[in-house]
């Protein structure tokens, strides 16, 4: 492996163009991720064709890469932890982005801090802690199982993030963490994490402010975390929950009931099925003694009432003029405090009924009908310094003595 | 050990958040021998804290506004009593102490005679059904009071955390109802990290600018670009960012993008052998304001982001359009907004768009939840908004080789097609060995690892349908043979 090829999965490359020896992730679909290592000879296959890993070479990351076939096409991304969380062989229950990124943040992650995890899992975390420590800082990940161990140090290094983790065979519950004043973070996911806590706070430096946060999916886990914490001396005890809403967004289309009505008509009335004309004038000379009679009774009726009217009536003008321009334009609705009147309901005879009219697009946004309920909680503590600290410069001084010793 | 670092020690002339008893949070800015009033909690001296590390809290204990380390009593699991709340009635009249009784009281505490515990204890003695409460009830009682008397307080480092959560709690209006959850998420897209080159549109006041810049701890570089007369970024004074850090924020206006024409550089315009005095400086004054727009320039047209970061008032797409080609291949871009329906058009438009790929629209949920001994449950109260995130990688887009014609296609299915029979007679033919009994399931078996086999080769995009295709249509097969 190149030296150009180092961290990769903690930065990106100078210039981002895909060479022999480099990590790739094919982007198939949002459901289909692979991460390949770019060999010059090899080729990649699926049901849409082959792509030769040659071609990819000399690329941009990022570039649309189309099969021999030219049946299919898929896209050449850059590795990133976002994207190791999706394609990554799980061999425990892994953490997603909503939950490690509230933990980041509220443990004050960035680049030259020292972080304790325990246990490493399938190592989703550990890689977007990687990332946001890098190139100074580093992460001390325990796991008790010798084959998740294994397989987690192989991906670290191929990550080339070897530098940054440090990974060891250990039960933390039983044996602790064996490091001392050294961490300025904790994350306890385990099975019992109240056993790891007083381990945790020998391990946090012993000088300065520390987070710990511990990730359990029963509220019975933390209640006796929260115990072991208090007993600790742990301050300013917090509990989250934290979600994420994938929406899908739609476009949908809506017509109005006008509209529907006079689609209605058109096909009635190829149908031949259209209300007999004497029917239809009776209905409308009923209608007019009607509204002869309501307007000799309400003169004084406020003016509310007869510009709604007015506007409903100017409506099915500018309807009719529309469609018989052939234009499309939906029919505008009256405002909602322009009182209906039967009127409405009287086909517009002068106008031919459109037998389509293109409904309207509302964009619209759905949940999934099955989405994440809970992942776990989040308990988060503060380990504040023993003491009050002499000054800065003492301190300085005698770290600086006890060096040259 | 390592050394302390000037970040883990409270400094003077820094910005500080004080948490009061009340849980309130002020936020002051610490300046050297010093006194900070804290209302009705007391007042502190200011160097009493300074040079100290980050973590610990205070109690103001004596009239002298003596501060000392307050170490906090662990917290105790409450005990079942046979109490309920039958016997309880509404009467102001079970607190025995007067109004002024109470003043009394406070006036002496602030005076540093009482400590707040011993202040609560009074009020509790004093009250004439406290005995009768459950017990959940006189912990809630004392808590509520502690509030109240309590003369401790908590000095917060400033963080991108702890920053984000006074603004939401104070002003969410002011960064954009941008929530922590929220913002935490936006910097996990971004893959921000030591080194990276950001371009940046923050209507946040400068949250998301000090949440990447904290991210990338002094290395890389981020672009911010800004209407109207200044970059509002109000918010990165409170992070007590270093000189180092602050150099990696570069800001440059959407007017200045393009030099006019009639932009004419301080040279251009003066002859700076002829200046003297005032001039000289103010041509200095230029030149240097001159060359801050020229590195942002450059900075800008040299493009290759490594991502792209939009929180604006203004419609996203319209923005998009003219950033997307600055930033490089397989990188993140993302649009913030505090409500979800401002991004709905925006996320038509991206997947329209070729540049871009797998747009996708979350909103974050946060629930905080009290957490006591036998007394853990989500907080009455929660947080409504914390705004939206629209999501995509940007691709570069290039023609690929053109479809097979029919004929090629329907002539490459025909030898697939071909070749399965063979391997399938072949396999059909070795099964037939065993007993007849089981050979149809046997072929059955055959069939689906089979296929299996091949969709592992295929590597389909659309894996579960098909494999749902192959399963149901070898199980007929099977029922056919």
């Amino acid at each position: 492996m190149s030296l150009a090829t180092k961290h990769t999965f903690a930065t990106y490359k100078k210039n981002n163009t895909i060479e022999n020896g480099d990590l790739v992730v094919l982007f198939l679909s949002k459901e289909n991720l692979i991460l390949i290592r770019i060999q010059e000879d090899q080729e990649f296959c699926c049901k849409f064709g082959n792509y030769k890993h040659a071609d990819m070479i000399g690329l941009q990351y990022g570039t649309k890469l189309g099969s021999n076939t030219g049946r299919g096409f898929l896209f050449l991304l850059y590795p990133t932890p976002e994207l190791w969380t999706l394609i990554l062989p799980h061999r425990t229950q892994i953490l997603y982005i909503a939950d490690i990124s509230l933990i980041m943040s509220y443990l004050d992650l960035k680049p030259g801090k020292v972080m304790i995890e325990s246990g490493t899992g399938s190592g989703s975390f550990s890689h977007s802690i990687a990332r946001t420590i890098a190139p100074t800082g580093h992460l001390y990940t325990f796991e008790y199982h010798q084959e998740r161990v294994a397989v987690a140090t192989k991906e670290f290094e191929d990550h080339g993030l070897e530098g940054l983790v440090t990974i060891e065979c250990r039960d933390v519950c039983k044996n602790g963490f064996g490091l001392v004043n050294k961490a300025d973070a904790v994350f306890l996911d385990l099975p019992a994490p109240w056993e790891a806590v007083a381990s945790a706070k020998q391990a946090f430096r012993q000088d300065k402010v520390g987070k710990i946060c511990t990730f359990s999916p029963c509220i019975e886990q933390i209640s006796k975390t929260v115990t072991a914490l208090t007993e600790q001396g742990f301050v300013d005890i917090q509990m989250y929950e934290c979600l994420i809403r994938f929406n899908e967004v739609r476009i949908l289309q809506i017509s109005t009931l006008d509209e529907a009505l006079e689609m209605e008509r058109a096909s009635e009335k190829k149908r031949k099925r259209a209300m007999p004309r004497v029917l239809r004038e009776s209905f409308k000379n009923r209608l007019q003694q009607e509204q002869e009679q309501d307007s000799g009774n309400n003169t004084d009726q406020d003016q509310e009432d007869t510009e709604g009217e007015s506007t409903v009536k100017k409506t099915r003008v500018n309807d009719g003029d529309l469609s018989q321009q052939g234009s499309s334009t939906p029919s505008t609705v009256g405002t909602p405090n322009s009182r209906s009147h039967a009127d409405v309901f009287i086909p517009d005879d002068s106008v031919e009924p459109r037998e389509y009219i293109e409904p309207r697009n509302a964009t619209v946004t759905r949940l999934p009908v099955e989405q994440r309920g809970h992942t776990s909680y989040l308990l988060f503590a503060t380990f504040t310094p023993a003491t009050q600290q002499p000054s800065l410069a003492e301190l300085n001084k005698a770290a600086a003595a006890s060096s040259s010793k | 050990m390592a050394a302390l670092n000037p970040t883990d020690i409270i400094n003077a002339g820094e910005h500080v958040f004080i948490k009061m008893p009340s849980d309130n949070v002020k936020c002051i800015v610490l300046k050297a021998g010093s006194s900070v009033s804290l209302g009705k909690f007391g007042t502190f001296k200011a160097n009493d804290i300074i040079g100290h590390a980050w973590g610990n809290s205070y109690e103001i204990y004596d009239r002298d506004s003596k501060t000392r380390v307050y170490h906090p009593e662990g917290i105790s699991e409450v005990e079942e009593t046979a109490n309920n709340n039958r016997e309880i009635v509404d009467d102001p009249t079970s607190q025995k102490l007067t109004l002024d009784d109470i003043k009394a009281l406070k006036s002496e505490g602030l005076k540093g005679e009482l400590t707040g515990e011993e202040i609560v204890n009074k009020l509790k003695e004093s009250h004439a059904t406290f005995d009768k409460k459950t017990a959940y009830s006189q912990a809630k009682y004392l808590q509520k009071k502690g509030k109240k008397f309590h003369k401790v307080f908590t000095p917060i480092k400033p963080t991108a955390y702890s920053v984000n959560e006074y603004f939401y709690v104070k002003n969410p209006s002011k960064i954009r109802d941008i929530r922590m959850d929220t913002l935490s998420q936006l910097l996990s897209y971004s893959n921000v990290h030591s080194g990276c080159k950001l371009l940046v549109v923050d209507d946040t006041q400068g949250m998301i600018v000090s949440a990447l810049a904290e991210r990338m701890g002094g290395k890389g570089t981020i672009l911010g670009l800004y209407d109207g007369d200044n970059p509002h970024y109000d918010i990165v004074k409170y992070m007590n960012f270093n000189q180092e850090t602050l150099d990696t924020i570069k800001v440059l206006s959407w007017l200045r993008i393009h030099r006019p024409a009639d932009e004419k550089t301080p040279d251009e315009m003066q002859d700076v052998t002829q200046l003297t005095g005032k001039d000289l400086e103010g041509y200095h004054r230029r030149l240097k304001a001159y060359n801050i727009v020229e590195e942002s320039r450059k900075i800008l047209f040299e493009g290759n982001f490594d991502a792209l970061i939009v929180a604006s008032q203004y419609q996203p797409e319209s923005i998009l359009e003219k950033l997307l080609p600055y930033v490089a291949g397989s990188r993140p871009v993302i649009v913030y907004h505090g409500t979800k329906e401002a991004l709905l058009e925006t996320s038509t438009w991206m997947r329209r768009c070729p540049d871009l790929l797998a747009p996708q629209l979350t909103e974050s949920w946060l629930r905080k939840s009290q957490v006591l001994p036998g007394r853990t449950h989500p907080e009455m109260s929660t947080w409504g908004t914390g705004g939206s995130l629209l999501t995509a990688t940007k691709v570069i887009d290039q023609p690929v080789q053109a479809a097979l014609t029919k004929r090629e296609r329907l002539a490459m299915e025909k030898k697939n097609a071909e070749a399965k029979k063979l391997k399938r007679a072949r396999e059909e033919a070795e099964s037939a060995t065993s007993s007849p009994a089981p050979v149809a399931a046997a072929a059955a078996v055959g069939d689906i690892a089979d296929e299996a086999v091949e969709g592992v080769e295929e590597g389909t995009t659309t894996a579960t349908t098909t494999d749902g295709g192959h399963e149901s249509r070898s199980i007929k097969r099977a029922k056919q043979e």
